[in-house]
């Protein structure tokens, strides 16, 4: 039994099964970036949406509105690959001469100093974007809602005694806003969350993709032990992993809650 | 009759502070205010009275520009604020002028408008530091003398939601106090009041216009504008019906709109 115990002990430590807990890092950062960014574009699209100038509104009800259609599967694979293929357009523009041109065999890039390698760091940084842009989206919507829910006297106060637009709109106006944006922000957060399942589209070696792997029957010794297909059991820590973070950010945003809402829920006391 | 006020009378002499010149002021197509031009000297309590719809708020508002007059000018201690465009397009004209004139303007709305998500303390701190960029040691201090002036100085780190409603007026006045103003500008400051609330933030008032604070005040509260005023103006639909001192306003009344006024509100 003992040994058993340390036969199971060393499978789960083996080199593949570390490079698969390594993996949860990639997930982390894509949730973390994505939702930042997210917030970031949110608060953007939100004051374009509030903008005097019919321009800025225009766009920014056009990125709340269209993008929010888009599935994100979708543009998960529209948007990395359009970026990279962008870059080396631009790149080809001012690098390939004629000759390399002539030299080059593949369709594309039109010559190779043009082609970009993009690594796992490069495929993350531009996951973490598309889930910001997209979700950033949704976040706009909630975002300009709860801006419109901050009383307008208090901000009239806040005119009436010199305060400039923009202390204004950081000091009073956002910092209210946060008590009504939170609850929609935190649907957006646990899509956010949800989404990076997909990673493994952008050829990051992702949680699932492992799981995927090592799950999977394999009759060679030398993957490791000789398993029929396992992949549910893999998938069942995955679940776990998603639920553990699901009752972080709910404890996390109720703390959040807890900071923003001082003062304007009546439910805190002194 | 006896004026109530117990203060000398402040003379025409006294320089302006608020001048207000021929003010028109439109909501699409009604006309709120049709030129109005009246005049506030250092050390004066001027009050504004009128029934609901007279335009009296509204000129208030365009003393610190929260509304800006379709027509007539503004002057804060004989400067002009600059407005730019004409009729309903009319706009601020210059930014930091504003925001200069407005940060010696102590406003005190009907409805507070404390900043929620500060305390009592940090509410009357904001605009001394972040607006007039004073040290925090000395507006913390000045601060915590202007809160046991209004009588809530224990009430300092509470958050307006946790204060009464005349408590909570109390602070929007020690806020307004704060920013050292040249002219207090009080905005039916009772009327969300229950009555008994209403009699802490009224003896606070008395005890600013006695110090000889230049106060500009609209109230529905004819007894306390009598007591307090040096000069009472009524306003009827857009124009200024009839104005003078308490005495003359409350006690000689010439126009037949204002007896009525004055009649219905004492049977209220």
């Amino acid at each position: 039994m003992f040994e058993d115990l340390a036969f199971w002990v060393s499978y789960i430590t083996n080199g593949k099964h570390l490079t698969w807990y390594a993996s949860f890092q990639f997930t982390i950062y894509a949730a973390l970036l994505g939702g930042a960014l997210a917030v970031i574009f949110g608060l953007t699209g939100a004051t374009l949406k509030n903008s005097r100038f019919a321009v800025l509104r225009l766009i920014g009800t056009i990125y709340s509105s269209i993008v929010r259609g888009v599935p994100d599967v979708l543009f998960f694979l529209f948007f990395p690959l359009a970026f990279e293929q962008a870059v080396e357009w631009f790149v080809a523009t001012q690098v390939c001469t004629p000759e390399s041109i002539a030299a080059q065999t593949s369709p594309w890039p039109p010559c190779r100093e043009a082609n970009w390698f993009l690594g796992t760091t490069e495929y993350l940084l531009l996951a973490s974007v598309s889930l910001g842009l997209v979700y950033g989206a949704f976040a706009t919507n909630v975002i300009h809602g709860a801006m419109r829910a901050v009383p307008a006297g208090q901000l009239e106060a806040a005119r009436a005694y010199g305060m400039s637009a923009s202390q204004v709109l950081w000091r009073v106006h956002i910092r209210q806003m946060w008590v009504y944006a939170l609850p929609g922000l935190s649907n957006v957060w646990m899509l956010i969350v949800k989404a990076t399942s997909l990673l493994s589209l952008l050829q990051i070696a992702d949680i699932v993709l492992w799981a995927d792997r090592l799950g999977a029957p394999n009759f060679l010794p030398t993957v490791g032990l000789v398993h029929d297909d396992w992949r549910w059991r893999y998938y069942l820590v995955l679940f776990l992993f998603y639920i553990l973070v699901t009752w972080l950010s709910e404890r996390a945003f109720e703390a959040i809650m807890r900071r923003a809402g001082r003062g304007i829920l009546s439910e805190v006391p002194a | 009759m006896v004026s109530m006020k117990q203060a000398e009378p402040v003379t025409a002499g006294a320089s302006p502070v608020v001048e207000l010149r021929d003010i028109h002021k439109s909501f699409g197509a009604l006309e709120v205010l049709k030129g109005i031009s009246f005049t506030a000297r250092e050390g004066q309590v001027v009050s504004l009275i009128g029934s609901s719809g007279s335009g009296k708020s509204t000129l208030l508002r365009c003393i610190n520009m929260l509304e800006v007059p379709d027509r007539g000018d503004v002057l804060i201690d004989g400067e002009a604020v600059a407005l730019s465009g004409d009729g309903p397009a009319r706009r601020i004209g210059d930014e930091n002028q504003i925001r200069r004139i407005r940060s010696e303007l102590g406003m005190v709305f009907q409805s507070f408008n404390l900043w929620a998500h500060m305390t009592v303390l940090g509410n009357v701190m904001e605009a001394p530091l972040v607006v007039q960029k004073r040290d925090r040691a000395e507006v913390e201090a000045e601060a915590r003398a202007m809160l046991d002036k209004v009588g809530i100085g224990s009430k300092a780190d509470a958050y307006p939601a946790q204060l009464s409603g005349g408590q909570q007026q109390r602070a929007a006045i020690a806020r307004a106090l704060c920013i050292n103003p040249r002219v207090m500008l009080f905005d039916e400051p009772t009327s969300a009041l229950d009555p008994e609330l209403e009699v802490e933030v009224l003896r606070v008032i008395k005890l600013l216009a006695d110090e000889g604070r230049t106060m500009i005040l609209v109230t529905h509260d004819m007894d306390f504008a009598r007591s307090v005023s040096d000069r009472v103006i009524f306003l009827h639909q857009g124009l200024i019906e009839e104005e003078g001192t308490p005495d003359e306003v409350f006690g000689a009344t010439k126009s037949a709109r204002l007896k009525q006024f004055l009649n219905a509100a004492n049977h209220a």
